[in-house]
């Protein structure tokens, strides 16, 4: 499953820490879900599926050399997917601080931007999609990061050995794709998974202004599916050599936070501009009491005008985030996309609290209305489901 | 004659004498002056770490438990810097906060959510709301700085403890405050904070938090206790503090977006 860098890095670092294991944290993630689609799906898929995860964690922090030590493995099981049936080194990696500087090597992973429905500027990590659409989850990235603190910024360069590809779900799956993809993986680069990504980030704040200029150049995280000959129904995935500039700010001014994020992006074939701009607002202490409401908007635009370019070309996230601020930290989360060019929506819901003193349920459900038939969520019209997830934490 | 008028003379000038000296303090002045005192008397600790143990009990003794290391920096002319890392309730492990407190303004806030590693800035709007669903309000945790609050003295008692106290009334100066005053005990001895009751924007008397167990770390006393009582919903929170560490010797590089990333 796992590239042989990865392998490699892991062995390194394993062998490096085995002696000081003992005097680790250790903590463990259990996960069981069950999911059911009220409607029928494909021939191949059923209605009802569970699935199990189990995610270890060892974190030890060596407080006289400034070193901080974490390895997460990661581990899916899924009673109908072989496929989903996955595993992955989410981070195995140390992080040496000195004074004003930082170095990370192994694989981690990296988070930037500052939207809630459409992550643009992210590209460190490829996305798991095995995991859920919502794009939340992402494979761990080998890297070598180093980065200069200044008082109120940082600059930070980061090489990325060692390409992620993307994962795609069985045709047992409900959001499977409507066709075969081929595991014959092809590259522009001819370094192929090798090639040397590069990245550099600027980030920080000033005032209630925080900041991200971001410079990306590499193979693209996006995959392109392409037929295997010009009339063929088998497709291969494609990586593209890309170059990306990218932006994100975010304003912060009493309960309204105002947020941009735009890309650029050139590559061989093509180049495009893609941005999000939104706002969120909150409502504090409703009823006299300690329930808050959030509202969100978010508009997306894509210059991939093509509707199967883009999923979000030329779309509105509306959503609304009700904490309940009790001590079980409840919280409900609605949203809907809607497409306004041709007026698919989808509408999703979730809710967690804490039960049983150390473990979370969380509810999810997802509906497709109106989906038009060019629409890229089109084959998932009728993958309407309801999940319930239990976690444990010890 | 003479003697008379002399004497009139110097009864009336030290009559108002002393009442320069009487009344040029008011309730207000000796309260700001207690105010600074205590401010004064905590001043200079610098850095410190320690860790939070919180347990909320329901009306029914029903009780859950939160743990929380916090670190807090000391800044000269501003409010002071702090970050928490949230190690219980175990789903919430891993996040953690960073502020810079600012007196009257708003403050600076960011939370680290681990799962997705992503440092959020987050409004710092919402004073009044509930600190990790406890009886603690996040205005009640904040850094104390003078200009917070209006204050009027209103006298001096013996408190529970068998000390002498000041009490004053202070009114929050800053905004989204849920409290319409606040009634402070501060031991005049050694102008440490004893208990202090809140009253709600509606002015009924809301919650009452004591400060317990006094110890004396590198000069500077701390509670090894917070216990918050509300008299609405009959819940409660108690804090205790443990392994205050005052030579830890944080810098202000210790304080920022890249350091709540790696806190674990």
């Amino acid at each position: 499953m796992f590239k042989p860098i990865s392998n490699a890095i892991s062995l390194l670092a394993l062998l490096a820490v085995a002696p000081l294991i003992q005097a680790a944290d250790y903590t463990l993630e259990l996960g069981m879900e069950a999911t059911h689609y009220p409607t029928q799906g494909s021939p191949l898929s059923e209605n009802n599926g569970m699935s199990f995860s189990l995610t270890p964690s060892i974190t030890h922090t060596f407080e006289d050399q400034n070193i901080y030590f974490t390895f997460t493995p990661f581990a899916r099981w899924d009673q109908r997917d072989d496929m989903r049936t996955h595993a992955d080194i989410r981070e195995l990696k140390a992080i040496k601080v000195l004074d004003q500087w930082e170095l990370e090597a192994g694989i981690s992973k990296v988070f930037w931007g500052v939207a809630e429905a459409n992550h643009l500027v992210d590209i460190i990590n490829q996305t798991d999609y095995l995991e859920g659409l919502d794009g939340e989850d992402k494979l761990g990235q080998p890297m070598l990061r180093i980065s200069r603190i200044f008082e109120q910024s940082t600059l930070s360069a980061f090489i990325l050995p060692g390409f992620r590809e993307r994962e795609f779900l069985g045709l047992t799956s409900r959001f499977a794709l409507p066709f075969p993809v081929e595991k014959a993986t092809r590259f522009e680069s001819d370094d192929e998974e090798k090639h040397l990504d590069y990245a550099l980030r600027f980030s920080g704040y000033a005032g209630q202004m925080d900041y991200g200029l971001s410079w990306f150049i590499g193979t693209a995280r996006e995959v392109s599916l392409r037929p295997s000959s010009p009339a063929s129904n088998v497709f291969f995935p494609y990586y593209a050599q890309i170059e990306q500039v990218g932006l994100d700010v975010q304003y912060t001014q009493d309960a309204w936070l105002w947020k941009l994020e735009a890309v650029h992006q050139d590559s061989q074939e093509s180049n495009h501009s893609a941005f999000v701009a939104g706002l969120e607002y909150s409502f504090y202490g409703l009823n006299d009491g300690a329930y808050d409401l959030g509202l969100i908007a978010e508009y997306n635009q894509d210059s991939r005008d093509n509707a199967r370019a883009a999923l979000l070309q030329n779309d509105v996230f509306v959503g609304a985030r009700f904490g309940f601020n009790d001590a079980e930290s409840s919280a409900v989360l609605a949203g809907m996309i809607l497409d306004l060019d041709d007026d698919s929506r989808s509408f999703r819901v979730e809710g967690s609290r804490r039960v049983l003193g150390d473990a979370k349920l969380s509810i999810e459900a997802q509906a497709f209305s109106h989906v038009d038939p060019n629409n890229l969520t089109y084959g998932f019209r009728d993958n309407d489901f309801m999940q319930i997830e239990l976690t444990w934490y010890f | 004659m003479k003697l008379h008028q002399s004497i009139m003379i110097v009864a009336a000038s030290s009559a108002f004498f002393f009442s320069t000296i009487v009344f040029a303090q008011s309730a207000e002045e000796r309260g700001l002056e207690i105010a600074k005192a205590t401010d004064a008397r905590d001043a200079g600790w610098g850095s410190m770490r320690a860790e939070m143990e919180m347990i909320l009990e329901n009306r029914a003794g029903k009780t859950s438990t939160r743990k929380i290391e916090s670190r807090q920096l000391e800044v000269q002319g501003d409010g002071d810097k702090s970050m928490s890392l949230f190690k219980q309730p175990r789903d919430v492990a891993g996040t953690a906060m960073l502020t810079f407190t600012h007196g009257l303004d708003a403050d600076d806030q960011w939370l680290y959510l681990p799962a997705i590693k992503r440092v959020k800035r987050i409004s710092s709007k919402n004073r009044s709301g509930p600190f990790m669903g406890s009886e603690f309000a996040f205005e009640d945790l904040g850094s104390q700085e003078v200009e917070k609050y209006t204050y009027t003295f209103l006298r001096e008692e013996a408190c529970d403890t068998g000390m002498n106290c000041l009490v004053s009334e202070r009114v929050p100066a800053y905004e989204n405050s849920g409290y319409s005053r606040q009634i402070t005990w501060i031991d005049k001895a050694e102008y440490r904070p004893i208990k202090i009751e809140f009253y709600d924007r509606k002015n009924s008397l809301l919650k009452t938090l004591s400060f317990i167990d006094y110890q004396e770390y590198e000069g500077y006393w701390r509670a090894d206790q917070f216990r918050m009582e509300n008299h609405i919903n009959g819940k409660k929170t108690i804090l205790n503090w443990k392994n205050y560490d005052f030579k830890a010797d944080l810098k202000d590089s210790d304080f920022n977006k890249n350091a709540l990333k790696r806190l674990l």
